[in-house]
Protein backbone atom coordinates (compact mmCIF):
# COMPACT_ATOMS: atom_id res chain seq x y z
CA UNK A 1 0.00 0.00 0.00
CA UNK A 2 1.21 3.34 -0.85
CA UNK A 3 2.67 5.64 2.61
CA UNK A 4 2.65 9.27 2.55
CA UNK A 5 6.27 8.84 1.90
CA UNK A 6 6.38 6.94 -1.22
CA UNK A 7 6.14 8.63 -4.32
CA UNK A 8 3.15 9.89 -5.77
CA UNK A 9 2.75 10.90 -9.37
CA UNK A 10 1.92 14.39 -7.94
CA UNK A 11 4.76 16.27 -9.73
CA UNK A 12 6.05 18.62 -6.68
CA UNK A 13 9.18 20.74 -6.59
CA UNK A 14 10.84 20.87 -3.38
CA UNK A 15 9.59 24.53 -3.19
CA UNK A 16 6.23 23.53 -3.23
CA UNK A 17 7.13 21.29 -0.61
CA UNK A 18 8.00 23.90 1.57
CA UNK A 19 4.59 25.27 1.28
CA UNK A 20 2.42 22.39 1.04
CA UNK A 21 1.67 20.11 3.78
CA UNK A 22 0.65 16.26 2.83
CA UNK A 23 -2.36 15.09 5.06
CA UNK A 24 -3.94 11.70 5.05
CA UNK A 25 -7.35 11.48 4.65
CA UNK A 26 -8.23 7.96 5.61
CA UNK A 27 -7.97 4.46 5.08
CA UNK A 28 -9.85 4.99 8.29
CA UNK A 29 -11.19 8.11 9.03
CA UNK A 30 -14.96 8.39 10.32
CA UNK A 31 -15.72 10.60 6.85
CA UNK A 32 -14.30 8.63 4.34
CA UNK A 33 -17.16 6.31 5.24
CA UNK A 34 -15.38 3.26 3.84
CA UNK A 35 -11.92 2.00 4.08
CA UNK A 36 -9.96 3.96 1.22
CA UNK A 37 -6.85 6.81 1.30
CA UNK A 38 -6.48 9.68 0.25
CA UNK A 39 -3.48 11.43 -0.03
CA UNK A 40 -3.86 15.46 0.01
CA UNK A 41 -1.61 18.18 -0.66
CA UNK A 42 -2.70 20.89 0.76
CA UNK A 43 -2.16 24.62 1.04
CA UNK A 44 -3.48 25.83 3.92
CA UNK A 45 -6.72 24.58 3.64
CA UNK A 46 -7.02 24.27 -0.14
CA UNK A 47 -6.54 21.51 -1.84
CA UNK A 48 -3.54 21.66 -4.50
CA UNK A 49 -3.38 17.68 -5.47
CA UNK A 50 -4.84 14.36 -4.16
CA UNK A 51 -4.20 10.66 -4.80
CA UNK A 52 -6.40 8.00 -3.60
CA UNK A 53 -5.08 4.76 -2.54
CA UNK A 54 -8.04 1.50 -2.80
CA UNK A 55 -7.27 -2.12 -2.61
CA UNK A 56 -7.68 -2.12 1.43
CA UNK A 57 -10.85 -4.67 1.18
CA UNK A 58 -9.93 -6.75 -1.90
CA UNK A 59 -11.35 -9.60 -1.62
CA UNK A 60 -10.76 -11.01 -5.24
CA UNK A 61 -14.46 -11.64 -6.25
CA UNK A 62 -13.18 -12.25 -10.13
CA UNK A 63 -11.11 -15.15 -9.11
CA UNK A 64 -13.39 -16.76 -7.03
CA UNK A 65 -16.18 -16.39 -9.18
CA UNK A 66 -14.29 -18.77 -11.86
CA UNK A 67 -14.17 -21.57 -9.07
CA UNK A 68 -17.74 -21.37 -8.35
CA UNK A 69 -21.50 -22.18 -9.96
CA UNK A 70 -23.38 -19.87 -10.97
CA UNK A 71 -25.88 -19.79 -8.24
CA UNK A 72 -23.00 -19.59 -5.80
CA UNK A 73 -22.24 -16.58 -7.39
CA UNK A 74 -25.31 -14.52 -6.32
CA UNK A 75 -23.71 -14.06 -2.44
CA UNK A 76 -20.37 -12.23 -3.80
CA UNK A 77 -22.55 -10.10 -6.06
CA UNK A 78 -24.24 -8.93 -2.32
CA UNK A 79 -20.78 -7.40 -1.32
CA UNK A 80 -20.39 -5.43 -3.92
CA UNK A 81 -22.38 -2.84 -3.19
CA UNK A 82 -24.03 -3.46 -0.20
CA UNK A 83 -26.03 -0.85 0.78
CA UNK A 84 -28.35 -2.10 -1.95
CA UNK A 85 -27.47 -5.62 -2.88
CA UNK A 86 -30.92 -7.13 -3.67
CA UNK A 87 -30.13 -4.95 -7.08
CA UNK A 88 -26.83 -6.80 -7.19
CA UNK A 89 -28.60 -10.11 -6.64
CA UNK A 90 -31.28 -9.76 -9.30
CA UNK A 91 -29.07 -7.94 -11.70
CA UNK A 92 -26.51 -11.19 -11.35
CA UNK A 93 -29.81 -13.43 -11.97
CA UNK A 94 -30.54 -11.38 -15.05
CA UNK A 95 -27.02 -11.86 -16.55
CA UNK A 96 -27.21 -15.59 -15.74
CA UNK A 97 -31.26 -15.58 -17.42
CA UNK A 98 -29.86 -13.64 -20.52
CA UNK A 99 -26.92 -16.26 -20.83
CA UNK A 100 -29.35 -19.07 -20.68
CA UNK A 101 -32.04 -17.26 -22.98
CA UNK A 102 -35.08 -17.36 -20.12
CA UNK A 103 -37.85 -14.77 -20.30
CA UNK A 104 -39.21 -14.25 -17.28
CA UNK A 105 -42.89 -13.98 -16.32
CA UNK A 106 -44.60 -10.14 -16.08
CA UNK A 107 -44.99 -11.49 -11.94
CA UNK A 108 -41.46 -12.06 -11.71
CA UNK A 109 -40.69 -8.56 -13.00
CA UNK A 110 -42.81 -6.50 -11.38
CA UNK A 111 -41.76 -8.66 -8.04
CA UNK A 112 -38.24 -7.58 -8.63
CA UNK A 113 -38.96 -3.93 -9.81
CA UNK A 114 -40.87 -3.92 -6.11
CA UNK A 115 -37.80 -5.14 -4.63
CA UNK A 116 -34.77 -3.13 -6.55
CA UNK A 117 -36.69 0.11 -6.06
CA UNK A 118 -36.67 -0.58 -2.56
CA UNK A 119 -33.40 -1.14 -2.34
CA UNK A 120 -33.07 1.93 -4.34
CA UNK A 121 -34.40 3.87 -1.94
CA UNK A 122 -32.32 2.44 0.84
CA UNK A 123 -29.18 3.11 -1.09
CA UNK A 124 -30.17 7.10 -1.52
CA UNK A 125 -31.35 7.25 1.82
CA UNK A 126 -28.38 6.45 3.33
CA UNK A 127 -26.74 8.78 0.88
CA UNK A 128 -28.81 11.63 0.87
CA UNK A 129 -28.73 11.60 4.55
CA UNK A 130 -25.17 11.10 5.28
CA UNK A 131 -24.42 14.40 2.78
CA UNK A 132 -26.72 16.39 5.64
CA UNK A 133 -24.04 14.59 8.40
CA UNK A 134 -21.01 16.04 6.51
CA UNK A 135 -22.67 19.31 6.21
CA UNK A 136 -23.58 19.10 9.79
CA UNK A 137 -27.23 18.27 9.79
CA UNK A 138 -27.70 14.95 11.79
CA UNK A 139 -31.19 15.22 12.66
CA UNK A 140 -32.52 14.28 8.92
CA UNK A 141 -30.12 11.20 9.19
CA UNK A 142 -31.71 9.96 12.25
CA UNK A 143 -34.85 10.61 10.35
CA UNK A 144 -34.80 8.51 7.71
CA UNK A 145 -32.77 5.83 9.23
CA UNK A 146 -35.66 4.84 11.02
CA UNK A 147 -37.36 3.76 7.30
CA UNK A 148 -34.48 2.12 6.00
CA UNK A 149 -34.69 -0.07 8.88
CA UNK A 150 -38.10 -0.51 7.69
CA UNK A 151 -37.16 -1.36 4.17
CA UNK A 152 -34.35 -3.92 6.06
CA UNK A 153 -37.40 -5.40 7.70
CA UNK A 154 -39.15 -6.09 4.27
CA UNK A 155 -36.04 -8.32 3.27
CA UNK A 156 -35.97 -9.78 6.03
CA UNK A 157 -39.84 -10.71 5.17
CA UNK A 158 -38.76 -11.51 1.76
CA UNK A 159 -35.68 -13.58 2.04
CA UNK A 160 -34.91 -13.70 5.66
CA UNK A 161 -31.58 -11.52 5.55
CA UNK A 162 -30.91 -7.93 6.06
CA UNK A 163 -27.95 -6.55 4.42
CA UNK A 164 -26.24 -9.83 2.53
CA UNK A 165 -29.55 -10.87 0.93
CA UNK A 166 -28.67 -13.22 -1.56
CA UNK A 167 -32.44 -12.40 -2.44
CA UNK A 168 -33.97 -14.07 -5.92
CA UNK A 169 -33.32 -17.27 -7.68
CA UNK A 170 -32.34 -17.48 -11.41
CA UNK A 171 -35.99 -17.29 -12.99
CA UNK A 172 -37.71 -15.35 -10.11
CA UNK A 173 -37.90 -15.78 -6.57
CA UNK A 174 -37.77 -18.57 -3.87
CA UNK A 175 -40.61 -17.94 -2.65
CA UNK A 176 -43.57 -15.24 -3.19
CA UNK A 177 -44.45 -12.28 -1.21
CA UNK A 178 -46.20 -12.73 1.81
CA UNK A 179 -49.29 -11.35 3.12
CA UNK A 180 -46.86 -9.52 5.78
CA UNK A 181 -44.79 -8.43 3.22
CA UNK A 182 -47.42 -6.86 0.82
CA UNK A 183 -48.47 -5.06 4.16
CA UNK A 184 -44.92 -3.98 4.85
CA UNK A 185 -44.02 -2.49 2.06
CA UNK A 186 -47.91 -0.55 1.41
CA UNK A 187 -47.21 0.51 5.24
CA UNK A 188 -44.03 1.71 4.14
CA UNK A 189 -45.40 3.22 0.91
CA UNK A 190 -47.78 5.23 2.87
CA UNK A 191 -45.52 6.54 5.26
CA UNK A 192 -42.44 7.18 3.69
CA UNK A 193 -43.76 10.18 1.54
CA UNK A 194 -43.98 11.79 4.97
CA UNK A 195 -40.87 11.43 6.08
CA UNK A 196 -39.31 12.04 2.95
CA UNK A 197 -41.16 16.03 2.60
CA UNK A 198 -39.84 16.11 6.15
CA UNK A 199 -36.21 15.76 5.26
CA UNK A 200 -36.59 17.79 2.37
CA UNK A 201 -37.92 20.38 4.60
CA UNK A 202 -35.02 20.48 6.81
CA UNK A 203 -32.07 20.24 3.99
CA UNK A 204 -33.62 21.32 0.37
CA UNK A 205 -34.12 24.83 0.51
CA UNK A 206 -31.93 25.54 3.98
CA UNK A 207 -29.61 28.48 3.21
CA UNK A 208 -26.72 26.84 5.51
CA UNK A 209 -26.62 23.44 3.47
CA UNK A 210 -27.27 25.25 0.18
CA UNK A 211 -24.79 27.61 0.78
CA UNK A 212 -22.00 24.25 1.71
CA UNK A 213 -23.32 22.06 -1.38
CA UNK A 214 -24.57 24.37 -4.38
CA UNK A 215 -20.82 24.88 -6.63
CA UNK A 216 -19.08 22.45 -4.68
CA UNK A 217 -17.36 19.37 -6.41
CA UNK A 218 -18.71 19.94 -9.62
CA UNK A 219 -18.14 18.46 -12.67
CA UNK A 220 -18.89 19.03 -16.28
CA UNK A 221 -21.47 16.59 -18.31
CA UNK A 222 -18.47 16.06 -20.80
CA UNK A 223 -15.97 15.03 -17.99
CA UNK A 224 -18.36 13.40 -16.35
CA UNK A 225 -18.94 11.15 -19.79
CA UNK A 226 -14.99 10.93 -19.95
CA UNK A 227 -14.84 9.56 -16.76
CA UNK A 228 -17.33 7.15 -17.61
CA UNK A 229 -19.98 7.82 -14.72
CA UNK A 230 -23.03 6.64 -14.44
CA UNK A 231 -26.18 7.11 -12.52
CA UNK A 232 -26.99 9.84 -10.53
CA UNK A 233 -23.89 11.22 -10.51
CA UNK A 234 -23.61 11.45 -14.21
CA UNK A 235 -27.25 12.64 -14.28
CA UNK A 236 -26.60 15.49 -12.27
CA UNK A 237 -23.87 16.65 -14.38
CA UNK A 238 -27.02 16.60 -17.02
CA UNK A 239 -26.84 13.85 -18.85
CA UNK A 240 -30.46 11.71 -18.96
CA UNK A 241 -28.60 8.20 -19.25
CA UNK A 242 -30.27 5.73 -17.21
CA UNK A 243 -30.21 1.51 -18.09
CA UNK A 244 -34.13 1.08 -17.36
CA UNK A 245 -35.06 3.90 -20.12
CA UNK A 246 -31.97 3.22 -22.46
CA UNK A 247 -32.19 -0.93 -22.21
CA UNK A 248 -35.23 -1.79 -20.12
CA UNK A 249 -34.96 -5.09 -18.47
CA UNK A 250 -37.70 -6.88 -15.99
CA UNK A 251 -40.53 -4.73 -17.74
CA UNK A 252 -39.10 -1.33 -16.96
CA UNK A 253 -40.74 -0.21 -20.32
CA UNK A 254 -44.24 -0.93 -18.48
CA UNK A 255 -43.71 1.76 -16.09
CA UNK A 256 -43.92 5.52 -16.40
CA UNK A 257 -41.36 7.84 -14.44
CA UNK A 258 -39.15 10.94 -14.87
CA UNK A 259 -35.57 10.51 -15.58
CA UNK A 260 -34.07 13.74 -13.16
CA UNK A 261 -31.09 15.11 -14.08
CA UNK A 262 -29.19 18.36 -12.95
CA UNK A 263 -27.49 20.98 -14.10
CA UNK A 264 -24.38 21.59 -12.74
CA UNK A 265 -22.85 18.24 -11.51
CA UNK A 266 -21.99 19.70 -7.91
CA UNK A 267 -22.89 18.43 -4.92
CA UNK A 268 -25.95 19.68 -4.30
CA UNK A 269 -27.69 18.41 -8.00
CA UNK A 270 -26.46 14.93 -7.06
CA UNK A 271 -28.56 14.90 -3.56
CA UNK A 272 -31.89 16.42 -5.45
CA UNK A 273 -31.00 13.76 -7.96
CA UNK A 274 -31.18 11.06 -5.74
CA UNK A 275 -34.14 12.77 -4.04
CA UNK A 276 -35.99 12.97 -6.67
CA UNK A 277 -35.29 9.45 -7.76
CA UNK A 278 -36.82 8.28 -4.67
CA UNK A 279 -40.01 9.98 -5.13
CA UNK A 280 -39.64 8.04 -8.72
CA UNK A 281 -39.63 4.92 -7.08
CA UNK A 282 -42.40 4.93 -4.90
CA UNK A 283 -44.62 5.64 -7.74
CA UNK A 284 -43.04 2.89 -9.13
CA UNK A 285 -43.63 0.65 -6.54
CA UNK A 286 -47.17 1.40 -6.20
CA UNK A 287 -47.80 1.31 -10.01
CA UNK A 288 -46.13 -2.40 -9.38
CA UNK A 289 -48.01 -3.21 -6.55
CA UNK A 290 -51.49 -2.21 -7.40
CA UNK A 291 -50.81 -3.93 -11.34
CA UNK A 292 -48.96 -6.81 -9.66
CA UNK A 293 -50.35 -9.52 -12.14
CA UNK A 294 -51.35 -12.96 -10.86
CA UNK A 295 -49.58 -15.75 -11.62
CA UNK A 296 -45.99 -17.75 -10.66
CA UNK A 297 -43.51 -16.46 -8.60
CA UNK A 298 -40.67 -17.86 -10.92
CA UNK A 299 -40.37 -18.90 -14.60
CA UNK A 300 -39.82 -22.79 -15.19
CA UNK A 301 -36.01 -22.88 -15.75
CA UNK A 302 -35.53 -26.35 -15.13
CA UNK A 303 -32.24 -26.89 -14.35
CA UNK A 304 -32.12 -24.27 -12.15
CA UNK A 305 -35.62 -24.02 -10.32
CA UNK A 306 -34.72 -25.23 -6.77
CA UNK A 307 -37.00 -27.74 -5.52
CA UNK A 308 -38.86 -26.64 -2.05
CA UNK A 309 -37.13 -26.78 1.01
CA UNK A 310 -38.92 -29.59 2.83
CA UNK A 311 -38.99 -32.08 -0.22
CA UNK A 312 -34.77 -31.47 -0.21
CA UNK A 313 -35.49 -33.04 3.49
CA UNK A 314 -37.82 -35.62 3.33
CA UNK A 315 -37.21 -37.20 -0.32
CA UNK A 316 -34.74 -38.65 -2.39
CA UNK A 317 -35.33 -37.01 -6.33
CA UNK A 318 -35.29 -33.84 -5.16
CA UNK A 319 -32.23 -33.99 -3.01
CA UNK A 320 -30.24 -35.01 -5.73
CA UNK A 321 -31.17 -32.31 -7.64
CA UNK A 322 -31.06 -29.75 -4.90
CA UNK A 323 -27.53 -30.76 -4.61
CA UNK A 324 -27.00 -30.98 -8.65
CA UNK A 325 -27.86 -27.68 -9.16
CA UNK A 326 -26.42 -25.81 -5.75
CA UNK A 327 -23.18 -27.77 -6.55
CA UNK A 328 -23.04 -26.70 -9.98
CA UNK A 329 -24.04 -30.07 -12.53
CA UNK A 330 -25.93 -27.80 -14.83
CA UNK A 331 -25.39 -27.69 -18.66
CA UNK A 332 -24.90 -23.66 -19.64
CA UNK A 333 -24.49 -22.36 -23.25
CA UNK A 334 -21.18 -21.96 -24.41
CA UNK A 335 -21.12 -17.84 -24.90
CA UNK A 336 -20.59 -14.76 -23.79
CA UNK A 337 -22.84 -11.55 -22.61
CA UNK A 338 -22.89 -7.90 -21.37
CA UNK A 339 -25.96 -8.00 -18.67
CA UNK A 340 -26.42 -4.64 -17.31
CA UNK A 341 -28.78 -3.02 -14.73
CA UNK A 342 -29.49 0.55 -13.53
CA UNK A 343 -27.54 -0.18 -9.63
CA UNK A 344 -27.99 2.68 -7.05
CA UNK A 345 -24.87 3.99 -8.34
CA UNK A 346 -24.86 3.39 -12.01
CA UNK A 347 -24.58 1.09 -14.87
CA UNK A 348 -23.75 -2.10 -13.25
CA UNK A 349 -22.67 -4.10 -15.31
CA UNK A 350 -21.84 -8.22 -15.51
CA UNK A 351 -19.42 -9.85 -18.25
CA UNK A 352 -19.67 -13.37 -17.96
CA UNK A 353 -17.68 -15.56 -20.44
CA UNK A 354 -19.07 -19.17 -20.07
CA UNK A 355 -17.35 -22.14 -21.40
CA UNK A 356 -19.96 -24.41 -20.93
CA UNK A 357 -18.62 -25.63 -17.56
CA UNK A 358 -19.98 -25.20 -14.10
CA UNK A 359 -18.35 -21.89 -13.56
CA UNK A 360 -18.00 -19.17 -15.67
CA UNK A 361 -14.44 -18.90 -17.59
CA UNK A 362 -14.27 -15.11 -16.78
CA UNK A 363 -16.46 -12.92 -15.00
CA UNK A 364 -16.52 -9.24 -15.14
CA UNK A 365 -18.46 -6.97 -12.60
CA UNK A 366 -18.92 -3.76 -14.16
CA UNK A 367 -19.02 -1.82 -10.78
CA UNK A 368 -19.94 1.99 -11.31
CA UNK A 369 -18.12 3.27 -8.00
CA UNK A 370 -14.52 2.18 -9.23
CA UNK A 371 -15.04 3.99 -12.67
CA UNK A 372 -16.30 7.48 -10.99
CA UNK A 373 -14.48 8.02 -8.02
CA UNK A 374 -11.29 8.14 -10.24
CA UNK A 375 -12.69 11.87 -10.72
CA UNK A 376 -12.30 12.63 -7.54
CA UNK A 377 -8.95 14.36 -7.62
CA UNK A 378 -9.90 16.36 -10.67
CA UNK A 379 -13.35 17.68 -8.54
CA UNK A 380 -11.85 18.34 -5.26
CA UNK A 381 -8.93 20.20 -6.37
CA UNK A 382 -9.03 23.76 -5.99
CA UNK A 383 -11.39 23.20 -3.06
CA UNK A 384 -11.36 23.37 1.00
CA UNK A 385 -10.97 20.32 2.91
CA UNK A 386 -14.35 20.50 4.19
CA UNK A 387 -16.11 20.27 0.43
CA UNK A 388 -13.93 17.63 -0.28
CA UNK A 389 -15.54 15.33 2.38
CA UNK A 390 -19.56 16.73 1.19
CA UNK A 391 -18.18 15.94 -2.36
CA UNK A 392 -17.19 12.14 -1.38
CA UNK A 393 -20.35 11.80 0.54
CA UNK A 394 -22.51 13.07 -2.67
CA UNK A 395 -20.63 10.55 -5.08
CA UNK A 396 -21.39 7.95 -2.80
CA UNK A 397 -18.01 6.12 -3.26
CA UNK A 398 -19.30 2.55 -1.36
CA UNK A 399 -15.73 0.47 -0.14
CA UNK A 400 -17.11 -2.78 -1.43
CA UNK A 401 -17.75 -1.66 -4.66
CA UNK A 402 -14.84 -0.04 -5.49
CA UNK A 403 -12.32 -3.08 -4.14
CA UNK A 404 -14.62 -6.21 -5.17
CA UNK B 1 -28.64 -5.32 -39.54
CA UNK B 2 -28.05 -2.08 -38.34
CA UNK B 3 -24.20 -2.61 -37.94
CA UNK B 4 -23.55 -3.43 -41.65
CA UNK B 5 -22.53 0.24 -42.36
CA UNK B 6 -20.49 0.88 -39.26
CA UNK B 7 -18.85 -2.16 -40.31
CA UNK B 8 -18.33 -1.53 -43.73
CA UNK B 9 -17.16 1.75 -42.75
CA UNK B 10 -14.56 -0.07 -40.54
CA UNK B 11 -13.39 -2.47 -43.06
CA UNK B 12 -12.45 0.38 -45.45
CA UNK B 13 -10.85 2.14 -42.88
CA UNK B 14 -9.26 -0.44 -41.41
CA UNK B 15 -9.70 -3.46 -43.56
CA UNK B 16 -6.27 -5.79 -42.42
CA UNK B 17 -6.39 -4.56 -38.47
CA UNK B 18 -10.19 -6.24 -37.74
CA UNK B 19 -9.45 -10.16 -37.53
CA UNK B 20 -12.95 -11.09 -37.73
CA UNK B 21 -16.67 -10.17 -36.45
CA UNK B 22 -19.52 -11.97 -34.48
CA UNK B 23 -23.05 -10.95 -35.42
CA UNK B 24 -24.47 -13.06 -33.53
CA UNK B 25 -23.18 -12.52 -30.15
CA UNK B 26 -25.59 -10.51 -27.75
CA UNK B 27 -23.16 -7.29 -28.67
CA UNK B 28 -21.64 -6.42 -31.66
CA UNK B 29 -17.79 -7.97 -31.04
CA UNK B 30 -15.30 -6.94 -33.70
CA UNK B 31 -11.85 -9.14 -32.92
CA UNK B 32 -9.10 -6.93 -34.02
CA UNK B 33 -4.88 -6.21 -34.02
CA UNK B 34 -3.61 -5.35 -31.11
CA UNK B 35 -1.46 -2.73 -32.57
CA UNK B 36 -4.44 -1.17 -34.22
CA UNK B 37 -6.94 -0.63 -31.16
CA UNK B 38 -5.81 3.02 -30.38
CA UNK B 39 -6.89 4.11 -33.62
CA UNK B 40 -9.94 2.05 -34.07
CA UNK B 41 -11.08 3.87 -30.69
CA UNK B 42 -10.46 6.73 -31.77
CA UNK B 43 -12.44 6.59 -34.89
CA UNK B 44 -15.53 4.72 -33.16
CA UNK B 45 -15.29 7.84 -30.73
CA UNK B 46 -14.71 10.49 -32.86
CA UNK B 47 -16.47 10.12 -35.97
CA UNK B 48 -19.24 7.33 -34.53
CA UNK B 49 -19.89 8.68 -31.20
CA UNK B 50 -19.14 5.62 -29.06
CA UNK B 51 -18.46 7.96 -26.53
CA UNK B 52 -19.19 6.08 -23.22
CA UNK B 53 -16.60 4.06 -22.75
CA UNK B 54 -18.87 1.42 -20.83
CA UNK B 55 -16.24 -1.57 -19.31
CA UNK B 56 -12.25 -2.41 -19.88
CA UNK B 57 -11.26 -5.87 -18.61
CA UNK B 58 -8.33 -8.56 -19.63
CA UNK B 59 -9.19 -12.14 -20.17
CA UNK B 60 -6.68 -15.43 -20.50
CA UNK B 61 -6.62 -18.39 -22.94
CA UNK B 62 -3.67 -20.14 -22.09
CA UNK B 63 -3.68 -22.27 -25.31
CA UNK B 64 -4.07 -19.69 -27.64
CA UNK B 65 -0.49 -18.10 -29.01
CA UNK B 66 -2.12 -15.04 -27.96
CA UNK B 67 -3.19 -15.44 -24.35
CA UNK B 68 -3.74 -12.47 -22.77
CA UNK B 69 -6.74 -10.45 -23.97
CA UNK B 70 -8.31 -7.03 -23.54
CA UNK B 71 -12.13 -6.63 -23.86
CA UNK B 72 -13.22 -3.40 -24.63
CA UNK B 73 -17.43 -2.38 -24.62
CA UNK B 74 -17.99 1.03 -25.74
CA UNK B 75 -21.57 2.49 -25.88
CA UNK B 76 -23.01 5.10 -28.49
CA UNK B 77 -25.74 7.30 -26.11
CA UNK B 78 -27.59 8.62 -28.88
CA UNK B 79 -28.10 5.71 -31.37
CA UNK B 80 -28.27 3.59 -28.09
CA UNK B 81 -25.91 0.98 -29.84
CA UNK B 82 -22.94 -1.19 -28.07
CA UNK B 83 -19.78 -2.88 -29.43
CA UNK B 84 -17.52 -5.19 -28.23
CA UNK B 85 -13.92 -4.83 -29.47
CA UNK B 86 -11.19 -7.93 -28.45
CA UNK B 87 -7.68 -7.99 -28.83
CA UNK B 88 -4.98 -9.86 -27.96
CA UNK B 89 -1.39 -10.08 -26.90
CA UNK B 90 1.40 -13.04 -26.52
CA UNK B 91 2.61 -12.83 -22.91
CA UNK B 92 5.64 -11.96 -23.65
CA UNK B 93 5.09 -9.05 -25.71
CA UNK B 94 2.09 -7.79 -23.87
CA UNK B 95 2.25 -4.31 -24.97
CA UNK B 96 -1.71 -2.45 -25.63
CA UNK B 97 -1.91 1.38 -26.56
CA UNK B 98 -3.13 2.90 -23.71
CA UNK B 99 -6.64 4.70 -24.59
CA UNK B 100 -6.35 7.20 -21.20
CA UNK B 101 -6.08 10.03 -23.71
CA UNK B 102 -9.40 8.96 -24.70
CA UNK B 103 -11.44 7.84 -21.40
CA UNK B 104 -10.08 9.43 -18.24
CA UNK B 105 -12.06 6.50 -17.41
CA UNK B 106 -9.93 4.09 -18.87
CA UNK B 107 -6.90 4.60 -16.23
CA UNK B 108 -8.05 2.77 -13.40
CA UNK B 109 -9.72 0.11 -15.65
CA UNK B 110 -6.20 -0.50 -17.16
CA UNK B 111 -4.52 -0.28 -13.77
CA UNK B 112 -7.07 -3.06 -13.05
CA UNK B 113 -6.34 -5.05 -15.74
CA UNK B 114 -2.65 -4.51 -15.15
CA UNK B 115 -2.95 -5.84 -12.28
CA UNK B 116 -4.60 -8.70 -12.65
CA UNK B 117 -3.43 -9.44 -15.90
CA UNK B 118 0.11 -8.12 -16.74
CA UNK B 119 -1.14 -6.35 -19.74
CA UNK B 120 1.51 -3.45 -20.31
CA UNK B 121 -0.51 -0.41 -21.36
CA UNK B 122 2.02 1.85 -23.25
CA UNK B 123 1.36 5.36 -22.66
CA UNK B 124 -0.84 5.24 -19.58
CA UNK B 125 0.71 7.86 -17.08
CA UNK B 126 0.63 5.92 -14.14
CA UNK B 127 0.47 1.80 -14.81
CA UNK B 128 1.15 0.78 -11.13
CA UNK B 129 -1.16 -2.22 -9.46
CA UNK B 130 -4.65 -0.59 -7.93
CA UNK B 131 -6.16 -3.53 -5.92
CA UNK B 132 -3.32 -5.55 -4.79
CA UNK B 133 -0.38 -5.12 -2.70
CA UNK B 134 2.47 -3.47 -4.82
CA UNK B 135 5.19 -5.58 -3.86
CA UNK B 136 3.05 -8.53 -5.60
CA UNK B 137 5.29 -10.66 -8.60
CA UNK B 138 2.98 -12.29 -10.35
CA UNK B 139 -0.71 -11.31 -12.12
CA UNK B 140 -3.03 -13.30 -9.84
CA UNK B 141 -6.01 -13.48 -12.73
CA UNK B 142 -4.24 -15.56 -15.23
CA UNK B 143 -5.11 -19.37 -15.22
CA UNK B 144 -1.84 -21.11 -14.05
CA UNK B 145 -2.51 -19.36 -10.68
CA UNK B 146 -5.27 -21.87 -9.27
CA UNK B 147 -7.70 -20.36 -6.28
CA UNK B 148 -7.26 -23.19 -4.02
CA UNK B 149 -3.96 -24.45 -2.60
CA UNK B 150 -3.27 -27.72 -5.43
CA UNK B 151 -0.92 -29.65 -2.63
CA UNK B 152 -3.86 -30.37 -0.01
CA UNK B 153 -4.85 -33.45 -0.04
CA UNK B 154 -7.76 -33.35 2.22
CA UNK B 155 -9.82 -31.59 -0.77
CA UNK B 156 -10.67 -33.93 -3.59
CA UNK B 157 -12.17 -32.56 -6.35
CA UNK B 158 -13.71 -35.43 -8.02
CA UNK B 159 -16.40 -36.01 -5.00
CA UNK B 160 -17.33 -32.79 -6.22
CA UNK B 161 -17.51 -33.39 -10.13
CA UNK B 162 -14.96 -30.83 -10.77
Amino acid sequence: MKTINSEHHLDLTQEDEKHYSTLNLGPTHPATHGIFQNVLMMNGETIVGAEQTIGYIHRAFEKIAERRPYYQITTLTDRLNYCSSPINNIGWHLAVEKLLGVETSKRVDYMRIIVMELARIADHLVCNSVIGVDSGALTGFVYVFQEREKIYEIYEELCGARLTTNLGRVGGFDRDFSSAAIQKIKALMKRLPKVLHEFENLLMRNRIFMDRTINVGGISAERALNYSFAGPNLRAAGVDYDVRVQEPYSSYSDFDFVVPVGQNGDTYDRFCVRQTEMWESIKMINNALANLPEGKFYTDVPSFNLPPKQDVYSKMEPLISHFKMVMGEIDVPKKEIYSAVEGANGELGFYVVSDGGRTPYRLHFRRPGFIYYQAFPEMITGSSLSDAILTMSSMNVIAGELDA
Amino acid sequence: MEYTILLQELKNKFEDKILSVDEAADIFTLTVNSEAIKAIVTYLKEQQSFIFLTDLCGIHYPEQEKELGVIYHLHNLVANKRIRLKTFVSKAHPQIDSIVSLFSGANWMERETFDFYGVDFVGHPNLIRILNVEYMDYHPMRKEYPLEDATRLDKDDRFFGR
